[in-house]
């Protein structure tokens, strides 16, 4: 899916927006998915799917190469954060401004996961683990928010995070063998 | 699990749930994106972490794929597609104006695309369907044309300002009713439904120079008629700690006469 998905952004680099079509068609329901857990609402997760696609369209050398689900996922999760933050109503935000670039840290090994395959390493991991990664990634919030908000302490969540990770990596390796 | 103090760090970083950066007022140990970032340079055992955890969690928003919904989808799509399929040039033509002249002006399709694009972020800000009601590429580039002069000034400072406020490293800083935005160097207020400032008034942006007490002025402007204002400022973010937006008289001001509608510190 992914080597389809990069190859059709090579024809919208060109312009072509049949390319285009077929590439919303294919994400639509990743991008929506994504913007509408995190903002818990049906019509700002339309607004943001459209924001996503048309700078698809707009900047698309903005995509390198690489997985272009998890690409997009990014830009989808950056422009949520910036309508979270507009929520909050406050100049200085303690929200991380991006996702850190993974340029050059492409897996290739993990080009071809599916969402279904991301969804049960998910499930897998204990509670304890999977809380913390689900409210960072689709909540918005700091790791020091995450303590405050839970009384748990700051090591704590650290640790969790990272065990929570190693796990979901090694996971989603498995997955991609079997 | 702590072979190396700043192993759990990578894992917050490639999670996305580091602050981008730490206030002055904070502990000067905190960690932030760019310390991990300046880290990451220069340690191999974090740069192997990071090359681990990092896809693992740049995959997890797959996640949340939203079950398939053709209605949504076709709603969605015609609202993207009415301005993706357009020529490769758009001609237009002005608007009239109050006691101007009409003229074609002839827009290249990206441009197009990059200002509808504008709306579109702007529209997602304010948690308005805005793009919704623009179904027609030229009537909304009329509006544009009409109403925000720093987008219709000239098709180089467009350019910029587009990309600018598209690009992915540009930094937004939320306020009521719109954001400042830094990309690089250079600074932008975009606001919304932002009133008409009283007769014989305009607004006017103020900026504030590292290490000085008071702020400086900047330009002066007013919104389109719906409420619309997109700005450049003509200093250097990299020297502005602050940018702030008040009423004037006619003119500008030396100093802010009145009670300033934000200010926002750049970090
Ligand atoms: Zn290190």
């Amino acid at each position: 899916m992914s080597e389809d998905a990069a190859r059709l952004m090579g024809r919208v680099r060109e312009r072509d927006s049949d390319a285009f079509e077929a590439l919303y068609d294919t994400h639509y329901r990743l991008v929506r998915g994504v913007a509408l857990r995190m903002l818990g609402d049906a019509a700002a997760a339309d607004d943001v799917t459209q924001t996503v696609f048309l700078k698809v369209w707009t900047a698309p050398e903005l995509f390198r190469t690489g997985n272009f689900a998890a690409w997009i996922v990014r830009v989808t999760r950056n422009r949520a954060l910036d309508v979270l933050r507009s929520r909050a109503q406050q100049g200085a935000c303690e929200l991380p401004e991006s996702l850190p670039e993974l340029d050059g840290i492409e897996d290739v090994a993990l080009a071809r996961i599916d969402a279904a395959q991301v969804r049960s390493a998910l499930a897998d991991l204990p509670a304890e683990q999977r809380e913390p990664i689900e409210l960072g990634f689709f909540g918005g919030i700091t790791h020091e928010e995450m303590a405050r908000r839970s009384g748990i302490p700051l090591g704590t969540i650290k640790t969790r995070i990272r065990s929570g990770l190693r796990r979901l990596r090694s996971a989603l390796d498995t997955a991609v063998r079997a | 699990m702590n072979d190396h103090p700043m192993l759990d760090d990578i894992a917050l970083y490639a999670l996305g749930v580091l602050p981008a950066k730490r206030a002055a007022s904070d502990d000067p140990n905190a960690v932030c994106a760019e310390t991990v970032r300046a880290h990451l340079a220069t340690c191999a055992i974090c740069r192997k972490e990071y090359a681990d955890l990092g896809p693992a969690a740049n995959l997890i928003g797959l996640a949340a794929e939203a079950p398939a919904d053709d209605a949504a989808r076709d709603r969605i799509k015609a609202r993207i597609m009415a301005q993706v399929r357009r020529e490769s040039v758009v001609p237009l033509r002005r608007p009239e104006r109050r006691g101007g002249t009409t003229r074609s002006v002839v827009w290249p399709a990206y441009l197009v695309a990059a200002a509808c694009f504008v709306f579109a972020l702007i529209s997602t800000i304010s948690n308005l369907a805005l793009v919704g009601q623009l179904r027609d590429v030229k009537t909304q580039l009329a509006q544009t044309q009409a109403h925000s002069s720093s987008l219709a000034r000239n098709l180089a400072d467009e350019r910029t300002t587009l990309a600018d406020v598209m690009d992915a490293n540009a930094k937004h800083y939320a306020i009521t009713d719109g954001e400042v935005i830094t990309r690089g160097r250079r600074i932008y207020v975009a606001l919304h439904d932002l009133p008409e400032p009283p007769r014989g008034h305009v607004y006017q942006a103020w900026t504030l120079p590292k290490d000085a007490k008071a702020m400086k002025p900047s330009v002066t402007f007013v919104p389109d008629a719906r409420g619309l204002a997109v700005i450049a400022l003509p200093v250097d973010a990299h020297a502005t700690d602050a940018v702030a937006v008040s009423v004037e008289p006619d003119g500008g001001s030396k100093a802010p006469t009145t009670k300033p509608l934000f200010v926002v510190p750049l970090s």
